[in-house]
């Protein structure tokens, strides 16, 4: 069988060799508050488009700004590595995310296309009704593309699918208690992308197979333990990059780790109104902590349920959600005195200066400071 | 020969041999970073030996000729040491080392070192990058900042200036602070832009006719201090805790010793720079030494 690290280094040839055996579309999206369940209950597979790290010659006369990770996405369509994808989908997210949705199909007509609006007042009293609406829409849409009804069964079929995956990868969480370590902050990352260009079922295969060997293994000592927050992430050479100075990646609040996981589906006899609770109700991302500015006390909950030593922030440069999030979270940080790491990630995470602040951050802790060995001044 | 304006004077001292020879513990610290490396020797915690160079092309090189000068004639070698430890970006070359520690821990012990256990807020004005610490009354790092563009390069933008202005570096600060106010600085973000732009300047003229020589280097010097302002403003605000422990602050680095940068940012933040005997070029391997 194959390993998730080794899906997420082929992830192109995983897709089509996907399509080859199912004779299905394939539907790339950018961001997590789009609502899989749908399009996968209509018989396609949802992709996430994950950036790479390649040399990027054509984009900037085609775009304007945009951080890496969107750019990164358009060159690689440019270059034609996404020449299997079918369709394309953008919700309500950044400029970014719009901007490299926009760019992509007037370069690529031919694209199928669709935009699905999520309200950026997700806790607001009519949001549900507005994301019910939009996806009421959404499955009309997607019904006249492949020519076929969206069934409750199949919507059924799919909510269990994405529940039992989002339970697994909740195991696999917990193998990084404070009790028992089983498994590095990489070895997850890796697992949570693959898993993001997946069929879900077939993923959840793989995790039932996975979970017990990894359960078994001898429980390390991990060192430093560190929570990872910030702007999207496509590799997992920051965790790798921890790991090799004597610390573990225990946690996160990213887009593409916990807050892919933490909640589910709750039946329904609507089930679009279900599925549309589920993203209306996950983690906050950092451009939709409107109102009631739930995100810190998240992060700090996290961090406690997972008996972290200190946090590292990851923005990526242009990033402008996470730019105004990280103020709020600073202050949180500051206030409950937990060390903290800020920097931000470019096209490629420059290693010397990238482990300057981590070292500096875990000599900051280490010293009689962890949780492991107590806290003394 | 032409004068290279933007080289700094090198330095180089070692004690004498009742310092050491007495000690119970010497121990050593090398900073070897981008543009200066320094090596310091402690004899039961007091200096007896340092050296402070121009690193130029080959780390390797300037580490171990730091060493050799901090040595001097004293007859030490690296295995009379009880330890060894190295920092800075180029702190693999050092390979007399024992050990290594990051250079935010060695330039706040360095600054303990320097201006007393008060100090709790440290800048380093490096050649590469600025390092802003805070820390607790004890000997530990509260919370560090570390400016995080490319090619910021302090200390190293400096020198291009005065190279290209052919006014010494020693004078640059003094000079700069003869302006009344400051003129809008070059680009603030960094010193490959700050560059070209300054030679447009000069080719409209801007020198002779509209801005003295003086306001050149004035915005220049603001130029730096502003991003280091950018750095130092991203620690804990003053307002939260007692403030009155953060009207001083120590700088460490080549770049402290430039008045038209420290002035500026004193001004800026209302508070009082801290002085010492020592050079606080020297902090990274003092505090490197006292890690050892």
């Amino acid at each position: 069988m194959k390993t998730f690290k080794e899906i997420l280094e082929n992830r192109h040839a995983y897709a089509k060799d996907w399509k080859a055996r199912t004779g299905g579309k394939v539907l790339g999206f950018y961001d997590t508050y789009f609502p899989e369940e749908v399009a996968y209950a209509a018989g396609l597979l949802p992709l996430r488009l994950l950036a790479s790290h390649c040399e990027d010659a054509l984009t900037d006369r085609l775009m304007y700004g945009n951080c890496y990770c969107t750019r990164d996405i358009f060159n690689q369509f440019m270059l034609g590595r996404y020449d299997y994808v079918d369709g394309l989908v953008s919700i309500e997210s950044c400029q970014w995310w719009y901007n490299a949705f926009d760019t992509t199909l007037i370069e690529f007509p031919e694209l199928w296309s669709h935009y699905l609006f999520t309200t950026d007042y997700v806790d607001a009293r009519t949001s549900k009704d507005a994301v019910f609406s939009e996806l009421k829409i959404f499955v009309k849409r997607l019904e006249e593309w492949i020519g076929k009804t969206v069934t409750d069964e199949a919507l059924d079929n799919a909510i269990d699918v994405y529940n039992k995956n989002r339970a697994l990868l909740r195991q696999l969480y917990q193998l990084r208690r404070f009790d028992r370590t089983a498994v590095l902050g990489s070895e997850v990352m890796e697992i949570m992308l693959a898993n993001q260009v997946m069929d879900k079922a077939e993923a959840n295969v793989m995790l039932e197979s996975l979970l017990p060997e990894l359960e078994a293994r001898a429980p390390q000592e991990d060192g430093v333990r560190l929570m990872l927050i910030g702007s999207e992430t496509y590799d997992a050479k920051l965790e790798k990059l921890v790991e090799s100075l004597g610390a573990n990646i225990v946690t996160d609040e990213l887009d593409n780790g916990t807050a892919y996981i933490l909640n589910d589906v709750i039946p329904m006899k609507n089930r679009l109104m279900a599925i549309g609770l589920r993203y209306l109700g996950k983690p906050h991302s950092a451009l939709k902590d409107n109102v009631w500015r739930r995100r810190p006390e998240h992060i700090y909950q996290l961090y406690e349920d997972f008996q972290a030593d200190g946090v590292i922030i990851a923005k990526q440069i242009y990033c402008h959600p996470h730019g105004s999030d990280m103020y709020a979270v600073w202050k949180l940080l500051r206030e409950r005195n937990i060390p903290y790491h800020t920097f931000e990630r470019d096209t490629t995470l420059p290693y010397e200066e990238t482990k300057l602040g981590v070292e500096a951050l875990i000599s900051m802790i280490k010293p009689g400071m962890t949780r492991l060995h107590g806290w003394s001044k | 020969m032409l004068q290279e304006y933007g080289k700094w004077p090198e330095s180089a001292w070692t004690g004498g041999e009742a310092i050491w020879k007495s000690a119970k513990k010497i121990t050593g610290g090398a900073d070897v970073g981008t543009t200066s490396t320094q090596v310091a020797i402690l004899a039961d915690g007091a200096l007896c030996g340092f050296a402070n160079i121009r690193t130029g092309y080959d780390f390797k090189a300037a580490a171990d000729k730091a060493f050799a000068l901090a040595l001097g004639n004293s007859g030490l070698k690296a295995s009379d040491f009880s330890g060894i430890f190295a920092t800075g970006f180029g702190r693999r070359n050092a390979v007399y080392a024992t050990g290594t520690t990051d250079e935010v821990l060695a330039h706040a012990k360095g600054a303990r070192f320097l201006y007393g256990k008060d100090v709790n807020t440290v800048v380093d004005l490096g050649g590469q990058t600025v390092k802003a610490v805070r820390l607790y009354d004890w000997d530990r790092v509260q919370e560090f900042k570390i400016s995080d563009k490319c090619a910021t390069g302090f200390g190293r933008h400096i020198e291009v200036l005065c190279d290209l202005l052919e006014v010494p570096i020693t004078e640059i600060g003094e000079k700069s602070l003869q302006v009344e106010t400051d003129p809008e600085p070059v680009s603030t973000t960094c010193y490959n832009f700050a560059f070209p732009e300054t030679v447009g300047l000069f080719r409209h003229g801007y020198k002779e006719e509209v801005y003295s020589e003086n306001d050149v280097l004035a915005t220049h010097l603001f130029t730096v201090a502003w991003r280091v302002l950018g750095t130092v403003g991203k620690l804990c605000p003053l307002d939260i805790g007692d403030i009155s422990v953060y009207k001083e602050l120590g700088f460490t680095g080549g770049l402290a010793k430039n008045p038209g940068v420290t002035k500026r940012i004193e001004r800026k933040l209302g508070v009082t720079a801290l002085t010492s005997e020592y050079d606080p070029a020297l902090a990274g391997a003092i505090g490197a030494a006292l890690l050892a």
